[in-house]
């Protein structure tokens, strides 16, 4: 709490005079803090930074970066008159006057020390900080040195030329006066204590080298960067950054159980045959009373929405696990699904190759009595056909269950409600291969051919509902 | 009246400011002026006499308590909802609330007293704001242009001087703008006397209540 009012979130307020004319200034709602403590006003209400860069403590306008170097060339021309002697004090005396601001010093610091660099880089060709530059002869002069002796070169390398250290206000020196110090201890006799900055209030200035609070400078608050999201495997965007800045909508249009094959099941003595339409496949066949202890065949299908051609390799425990102990055998538990292709060609292709597709190589579609082990009963463009052998377990209930559930009794050895449902656990494991786009990688994954197929494998567990057992008399 | 103060909608709890008033004497020197703006269910009770000036506005479910002392309103007084200003509680010594006879509040001019706080100074100076949830303890003096920020809590028998900002947990500082620029005073002045403005425009009065 103390912290953010020392440095606070400053927002512009209208001067006197009203409305939107006259001068601005920033304030802080909550301590009152404003720029006319230091003597900052603004001209207009918009961009404030821009404006408090050009303006220092006290409304004294800082002179622009190319103003300053103007100066800068002015003075070398004014020293390169004068003796090199008198010159340096003379600049560092009219300097002292006017303290230089903090980016001045550095700025004239770094130019100094670019300089020097380049100049010792010129006299001095192996110097590590040259670069080459073919257009100057004495670079093209160490090109033919390397060809034509390697000790010259040893012999320079480890020697760069020493640097002169900055020796004027204009390179950079900051020199030591007692006048500031004066200045500061005049100004703690005549403003106290309070005048002064806590540590907190220094450490959040740009500048930390400063004590009075009238040195003080606002600081911008950095704002974090909103950026979009995209899922790792497949690029998708998830999210955007929108014009509104607080609003983050996901777009999730691409859910995970449109990417994984579907299965259905229905019982394989149902009448009608067509594996598409499930729902009404089940009409010969009660589903809600399951004979137990007797064996079923029902028919798996596997659908599969991707676009390339997956192996499916199924396993289940050969008893489910509670009171009903029911056996499920799957007889074909490893089977290849064909690749999905566009709505508009299933619409227009499909009738005609779903019954003379490879289903009747492998496994008779018409004599649907046959089953085999270790075969697919009917297999379509993309999807594929098993049975699945499943004895119901058995359970008595001495008064009979009643499905409307009313009269059941209380017995502990009693079935719970919905106990009797037969549901088939199954773990489906995928693998196919699919296009690898580079971009797409997630930056784990190393052994990626460049626009090659990849090797992919995705697996789950589902539960698969099957019927209510009936109970035996 | 109270059978006139609750028609239309079903309340859905009785009100404490309204039991309040009912419950208490009504201040039998009470002095508002025509100018007020005195809320429906704003309440000024107590046995101490309360003086209210000119262009006061109490806002719905502000309290005057003069229970224990007097209370005076200034010219342009803002007491918001939930506010309560007067000395609460029983007095703890003679001596405590040392302003005047009975340990009275004086609210000076143009002060705005904010959402949920409560005044129990002995005196508030000109301008100053107490903002939400703002406590500012029995027989504090605080000076003209204050800024008690929200919820700050002034310690009993405090004296502010003027231009001081109370923030954060106790601390303070002197709003020097405000301090050196006489324009920017006159300036808060005028927006709170246009906020008054509004307020007028916005709150059904009720004043007549208290005028009898």
């Amino acid at each position: 709490m103390t912290v953010s009012s020392l440095e606070p979130p400053k927002h512009p307020s209208t001067d006197d005079a009203g409305g939107l004319a006259g001068p601005f200034f920033l304030s802080c709602p909550y301590c009152h803090w404003s720029t006319l403590d230091i003597g900052v006003e603004f001209e207009k209400h918009t961009g404030i930074t821009q404006q408090l860069a050009r303006i220092k403590n006290g409304g004294q306008v800082v002179p622009s970066l190319k103003e300053r170097e103007k100066a800068r060339e002015k003075r070398r021309e004014a020293r390169d008159g004068l003796a090199p002697a008198r010159e340096d004090i003379s600049v560092e005396t009219s300097d002292a006057a006017d303290p230089t601001s903090h980016e001045e010093v550095f700025y004239n610091l770094s130019s100094f020390y670019k300089s020097q660099l380049s100049l010792g880089a010129s006299s001095q060709p192996f110097s590590p900080h040259h670069d080459i530059n073919f257009s100057s002869p004495s670079s093209f002069s160490r090109i033919m040195n390397l060809y034509s002796s390697a000790s010259s070169k040893k012999q320079k390398r480890d020697k760069p030329p020493p640097m002169r250290e900055a020796s004027s206000v204009a390179e950079g020196l900051t020199i030591h006066s007692s006048s500031s110090d004066h200045a500061a201890i005049q100004a703690l006799k005549l403003h106290g204590w309070d005048h002064t900055l806590t540590y907190s209030q220094k450490n959040n200035q740009l500048d930390q080298s400063i004590r009075f609070a009238s040195e003080l400078r606002p600081s911008p608050t950095l704002l974090c960067t909103k950026r979009g999201k995209r899922c790792r495997a497949c690029r998708h965007i998830l999210s955007k950054p929108e014009p509104k800045i607080t609003s983050t909508r996901y777009k999730i249009k691409l859910l995970a159980s449109n990417h994984i094959p579907r299965l259905s099941i229905r019982a394989l003595s149902a009448s009608l045959p067509l594996p598409t339409v499930p729902s009404s496949a089940a009409q010969g066949f009660d589903y809600s009373h399951l004979q137990p202890a007797t064996t079923i065949h029902f028919l798996l299908t596997v659908s599969n929405p991707l676009f390339e051609p997956v192996r499916i390799t199924l396993a289940t425990p050969s008893t489910i696990m509670g009171k009903v102990k029911s056996k499920v055998t799957i007889l074909c538990p490893q089977f290849d699904v064909g690749a999905n292709t566009d709505v508009w060609d299933e619409a227009l292709s499909s009738a005609p190759a779903r019954r003379g597709g490879p289903s009747d190589s492998s496994s008779g579609v018409a004599n649907s009595t046959q089953v085999e082990a270790g075969k697919i009963w009917e297999r379509g463009r993309n999807w594929t056909s098993i049975i699945l052998e499943v004895v119901p377990g058995i359970f008595e209930q001495h008064r009979g269950p009643t499905f409307g559930g009313g009269q059941r009794s209380q017995d502990d050895d009693d079935l719970a409600e919905d106990e009797d449902v037969l549901e088939i656990p199954i773990f489906v494991r995928i693998e196919y291969e699919s296009d690898v786009a580079v971009e797409d990688r997630a930056p784990g994954t190393e052994h990626t051919r460049l626009g090659g197929k990849e090797k992919r494998e995705e697996a789950f567990w589902s539960v698969l509902g099957v019927g209510r057992i009936k109970s035996l008399p | 009246m109270s059978a006139t103060l609750t028609p239309a909608p079903p309340k859905p709890r009785p009100t404490p400011s309204k039991r309040a008033s009912t419950a208490l004497p009504r201040p039998p020197a009470l002095t508002v002026d025509p100018s007020a703006l005195i809320a429906q269910h704003a309440a000024l009770a107590g046995p101490h006499p309360i003086l209210v000036a000119a262009n006061v506005v109490l806002h719905p479910h502000a309290r005057i308590s003069s229970l224990h002392g007097k209370v005076l309103l200034g010219e342009g007084v803002c007491v918001a909802e939930r506010a309560v200003v007067g000395v609460q509680g029983a007095v703890v010594g003679a001596s405590v609330g040392g302003m005047g006879a009975g340990g009275g509040v004086v609210v000076g001019n143009g002060v705005c007293i904010e959402t949920g706080a409560v005044v129990e100074a002995g005196e508030v100076g000109e301008g100053t704001v107490v903002e939400a949830g703002g406590r500012v303890g029995r027989g504090c003096v605080v000076g003209k242009f204050c800024t008690i920020t929200a919820a700050s809590v002034v310690p009993p028998d405090t004296e502010i001087p003027d231009f001081t900002v109370v923030y954060g947990m106790g601390l303070r500082r002197v709003d020097t703008t405000l301090k050196e620029r006489v324009e920017l005073q006159e300036m808060r002045l005028l927006m709170h006397a246009k906020q008054i403005e509004v307020f007028k425009k916005l709150i059904p009065n009720n004043v007549g209540k208290w005028m009898g």
